[in-house]
């Protein structure tokens, strides 16, 4: 009979408890740290709120989305991607206008490859936040869904969201008319190469392109935010004449949503063109008819 | 056998959740003893953000109750700029009080004294 008994044996006793060591303990650790840092406890995946991530680049750049950075590549992976554009004088009384990347001329897919040796920051953008809320506003004008069981949810914005933008939109459209208009009150306050007459003439037509290019904008806003084409037509006629010498120089400026900004900003345009056309026609003296030459000397 | 599965399975869920708790309050941040309280980073593209800094295991470090200085307009004909101290947070995008940065990206980084102008500003700052 041998002595030996395994269950004693210290070696396998030892044994025993590693592979239970690394199985109970070893592997929940690992795991845990592993999950706990791909995650963020105040925005967990599937029913926590969005996670948008701002990404700083050294250049002064800033994009906005949703940020993966899981990798070991050298390089970020950006979703959903927004990001600022200069817009110097713009009417939104915000020194810069949001852009939804994908519209540019060479129209990119989604998803960002980020250098991280270009990168200065990478901040969590507040869910409240001018830029959350101009990009879920955009998300509901461009039908995005919510999509409810996804690592990282999408929020779109509701319709109070939405009619704070369409709102602002028309301050925004009705503060450059009275820029627009006013330049023109100026220029007739000069002493003009024109009669009376004719500057009250040009004047008048201006105006009344001026209004159509209003009217024009606020349909496109109305088609924008969801009107079929009639009740588009009553919003402009119920909301064109409120607009009509208002200012509304006390607003607080309002970042819109990207496609929102386009039709402010197409409206400011036209605006201008038309005060310029106008300023043209006001500065410049009609040419009066040279005398025709004589036969006789 | 049966309640040795359940008492392993429970040492397990336990060992899981303490160590996605750990992990969440460590932040992968390396400890620095003797350091100030706020110290000034010094960027590669000539910025400087003041606040708490952290260096952490893996491409990033973090600084936390972010403040940088902003350079107003010259007011008088003597072309003397106001210099102005600002909490970072209330920028369109709102950002929380937590700012990763790619150690690629830091200069170098400089612990503030406690009569600097700076960190008592933030320190009354932060008892708000």
């Amino acid at each position: 009979m041998s002595l030996y008994d395994p269950e004693r044996d210290p070696v396998r006793i030892a044994g025993r408890w590693l592979r239970w060591g690394l199985a109970w303990v070893g592997l929940p650790l690992v795991l845990g740290v592993f999950v706990s840092a791909n995650l963020d406890f105040r925005s967990l995946p599937l029913f926590g709120p969005e996670r948008m991530s701002a990404v700083l680049f050294l250049d002064g750049q800033a994009y906005f989305g949703h940020l993966d950075d899981s990798g070991e590549s050298g390089t970020l992976l950006l979703r959903d991607v927004y990001y600022f554009k200069t817009s110097e004088g713009a009417v939104t009384g915000v020194p810069v206008g949001l852009v939804r990347r994908g519209t540019e001329a060479h129209e990119p897919a989604d998803g960002m490859r980020i250098n991280r040796d270009r990168i200065l920051a990478i901040e969590r953008v507040g869910s409240g936040s001018p830029v959350a809320q101009g990009v879920q506003v955009e998300r509901e004008l461009i039908h995005t869904s919510p999509g409810n069981l996804s690592l990282n949810r999408t929020t779109v914005a509701g319709a109070a969201a939405l009619r704070d933008q369409r709102v602002a939109a028309e301050h925004d459209i009705a503060r450059s008319w009275t820029a627009a208009v006013d330049q023109l009150r100026k220029l007739n306050d000069l002493v003009l190469p024109v009669t009376k007459a004719e500057a009250d003439q040009i004047t008048e037509k201006a105006m009344t392109d001026l209004r159509t290019v209003r009217r024009n904008a606020l349909a496109a806003l109305g088609t924008e935010v969801g009107m079929s084409a009639t009740d588009a037509d009553a919003y402009v006629r119920a909301t064109d004449p409120l607009l009509e010498g208002q200012s509304f120089a006390t607003d607080v400026g309002v970042l819109l949503a990207p496609d929102l900004d386009a039709i402010v900003n197409r409206a400011t345009q036209l605006y201008a063109q038309v005060g310029d056309a106008a300023a043209k026609q006001l500065t410049q003296a009609k040419a009066t008819p040279a005398p025709s030459p004589s036969a006789r000397p | 056998m049966h309640r040795r599965r359940i008492r392993d399975v429970a040492i397990a869920l336990v060992l899981f959740v303490a160590a996605m708790l750990i992990t969440q309050w460590w932040d992968f941040t390396v400890p620095a003893l003797g350091r100030a309280q706020y110290q000034a980073v010094f960027l590669t593209n000539g910025q400087t953000y003041f606040g708490r800094y952290y260096d952490r295991i893996g491409a990033y470090a973090k600084v936390e109750d972010v403040y940088y200085l902003q350079q107003g307009q010259a007011t008088d004909s003597s072309g003397t700029t106001d210099t102005r101290i600002i909490r970072r947070g209330h920028e369109l995008h709102e950002p929380t009080s937590r700012m990763l940065i790619p150690k690629s990206a830091i200069l170098f980084v400089e612990d503030l004294t406690d009569s600097s102008r700076i960190a008592q500003f933030m320190q009354r700052d932060a008892g708000r």
